[in-house]
């Protein structure tokens, strides 16, 4: 997966994360934090499952919610996968 | 001077040490429950000091000149972890029990050192994924080059689900399961309702009572709805919806003190549950595995489903380590820690050989002596094997102490009490005598593998007892005591290489009666761990029925009455 940029994973996140909260794709944005969006924990874990498998990378679980917004858990996600 | 790698299991129950040294190898394994005598030893401190100290001495390590790393079989403390995976089965106090008990662990981790001169500040700790810990272990015990490693338990670090790849002995996790859902907390959960308690590790019980019951589809489907498992994935229903089955299900619930046989459909019910969604995880494993399949975690030690896999899946061989729960972890923990320091990325090959604990003490072994006048004590050096089988001909009850203690919850000879399979009788005999438990649980049975295609169905080796197997129809009737209520028996295979005093032991049963089997069920009393000094030994002998104790290569007998 070393083409993955990081537009492909947040459409990705995006796409995830606006099935469970039951929203509108276009309503998530890169500068949101996961409780602006309303996620909920269960559902922030879920959603780093199904990263997990789409990416083929490993994330940390006690880092899930250390990051300020959608962005920077993308980025650290995408140092996870260039490491 | 000399690295040795000390793997010490955190999760707060079951805690074990294990030693590697500097050549990879694994010389000492052992619970701490066995050093304590308290069983599963609920939040002690796997580096509890005086338990270090003697297996330290038991390897030859040099307090002045060697050195210990430390390594532990969690990366984080689950207070850290930010993800519930038990669900809402199991009382919320038990979790955050185990999880109060896990972080004190975690973090006291290496501690003894400092008391032992190891480390002047608290030491660095390498800390390790919790089923990768268990990965390793499997891997370390299973002898094959290229498989699929499984590993299934109550909790993981993101799930109770971890898939691994092993290739050329390069260990690759390919995918696992995040958030709630877990065959382990199900089991634990199906063990309360049965009316046991899963604290006490009461799971045995499920599935001994399974062979009483039937399956009644309405319970089976009810726990099945509680769980999905897609593409291998365990998953609980929604809190809401899961509580709404569960309270379905607890209507067939047995209270503590109905009648045991009350909950044998429940058990049955809950054992094909387990079996029908252990069959979906493994169906998405198989591809390039060679048909072999390694298993770990916990619900590895599920004998009555481990027996079905070969035969009902697509896997033709399947490798159980002999502790394959979190005892066994800290083999794992040492080993990754092995590894790190040569720089070593393939997973060694341990021997075939469950025999990692304590030995009993030279010089308590030199006192047995001091019995005469209140035993009869013989030295049987060289004739011990048809000494011992003489007397198990007789309908003797023998305990056995020889050697060094097996690592992982199944005696194989070493802490043994043995006795002939052939009396209807002996079943109820030990436990009314001897080990004082449940009458409907079994006795298990030992076997020279090249004999196990003539006693048994399905036939495959099972060196530590993991597998439970259908007899023979024929056979079975020679060997009552060791035939469950359903026709099985969880075997243990024994041959001239790892096991030879078992397996000549056997060989002169047969002689003596015709028959190569011999009934082998732990030397312990009931609740308590097996024996682990001499003086336990002495002291169940003293207080229990059994007729004769074999200590090393002097035979005690009592007097006759």
């Amino acid at each position: 997966m070393s083409d993955v940029n990081e537009t492909a994973l947040f459409s990705f996140l995006r796409e995830q994360i606006a099935q469970r909260t039951r929203s509108a794709p276009e309503t998530i944005s890169e500068d949101m934090t996961l409780s602006d969006i309303g996620l909920q924990s269960i559902d922030a874990v879920l959603v780093c499952g199904e990263v997990e498998d789409r990416f083929n990378v490993e994330i940390d679980p006690a880092e899930i919610f250390e990051h300020d917004s959608l962005r920077e858990f993308a980025q650290s996600v995408l140092s996870r996968m260039a490491g | 001077m000399a690295l040795y790698h000390l793997g010490l299991s955190t999760s707060g129950h079951d805690p074990a040490l294990a030693l590697v040294d500097a050549q990879g190898r694994l010389v000492f394994a052992e619970a701490t429950e066995r050093f304590l005598q308290d069983k599963r030893a609920w939040g002690i401190a796997p580096d509890h000091v005086n338990h270090l100290l003697s297996a330290l001495q038991q390897v030859g390590f040099d307090l002045a000149s060697d050195t210990l790393t430390v390594a532990t079989t969690w990366k984080k403390a689950k207070a850290e972890l930010p993800v519930q995976i038990t669900g809402d089965l199991l009382p919320a106090s038990d979790a955050l029990w185990l999880r109060e008990l896990q972080a004190g662990l975690h973090a006291r981790a290496g501690a003894s050192l400092l008391r032992l001169g190891l480390a002047r500040d608290m030491p660095e700790v390498r800390r390790y994924d919790h089923h990768l810990c268990h990965a390793i272990t499997a891997c370390g015990f299973a002898p094959a080059q290229s498989a699929a490693c499984l590993i299934i338990d109550g909790e993981g670090e993101a799930g109770a689900v971890s898939f691994y790849n092993l290739r050329d002995r390069r260990l690759t996790r390919q995918w696992r399961s995040w958030g709630p859902g877990s065959l382990g907390t199900l089991y634990a959960w199906l063990t309360q309702l049965c009316g046991f308690d899963w604290r006490l590790g009461e799971e045995w019980k499920v599935m001994g009572l399974a062979a009483y019951g039937t399956v009644q589809p309405q319970i089976r489907d009810l726990l099945l709805s509680l769980l999905t498992a897609e593409n291998g994935r365990l998953r609980f229903a929604d809190r809401d919806r899961l509580l709404e089955i569960a309270g379905k299900i607890s209507v067939f619930a047995r209270s503590g003190d109905a009648p045991l046989m009350d909950a044998a459909d429940l058990a049955a019910s809950g054992q094909a549950a387990y079996a029908a969604l252990a069959d979906r995880i493994l169906d998405t494993c198989n591809e390039g595995s060679e048909g072999n399949l390694i298993l770990g975690g916990g619900c590895a030690l599920n004998s009555s489903y481990n027996g079905t896999i070969v035969g009902h899946t697509k896997f033709e061989r399947l490798f159980v380590p002999p502790a394959p729960a979190d005892d066994g972890n800290a083999v794992g923990a040492a080993l990754l820690s092995w590894m790190q320091t040569t720089g070593i990325d393939k997973v060694p090959v341990l021997p075939a050989v469950p025999y990692l604990g304590s030995a009993a003490s030279a010089s308590s072994v030199a006192k047995i002596g001091n019995m005469h006048g209140l035993a009869q004590v013989s030295d049987i050096s060289g004739t011990s094997e048809t000494r011992v089988a003489q007397l198990l001909a007789q309908g003797k009850i023998i305990g056995v102490m020889r050697g060094r203690a097996e690592f992982g919850p199944r005696a194989l000879g070493n802490r043994s009490i043995l006795a002939d399979p052939r009396a209807p009788d002996m079943k109820d005999r030990i436990n009314r005598l001897v080990k004082g438990r449940e009458p409907y649980r079994p006795f298990a049975p030992v076997l020279c593998v090249e004999d196990v295609g003539d006693w048994f169905e399905n036939a495959q080796p099972s060196p530590y007892m993991s597998i439970t197997l259908r007899w023979r129809r024929d056979r079975a009737l020679l060997v009552p005591a060791v035939v469950h209520q359903d026709g099985t028996g969880r075997l243990q295979t024994v041959d001239t290489e790892t096991t030879p005093w078992m397996h000549g032991l056997v060989r002169a049963f047969e002689q003596e009666t015709g028959v190569p089997v011999i009934l082998n069920t732990s030397f312990n009393i009931m609740g308590s761990p097996m024996v682990h000094k001499v003086e336990d030994a002495l002291a169940a002998f003293a207080t229990t029925g059994l007729d004769a104790l074999v200590i090393e290569d002097m035979l005690i007998e009592k007097y006759k009455a």
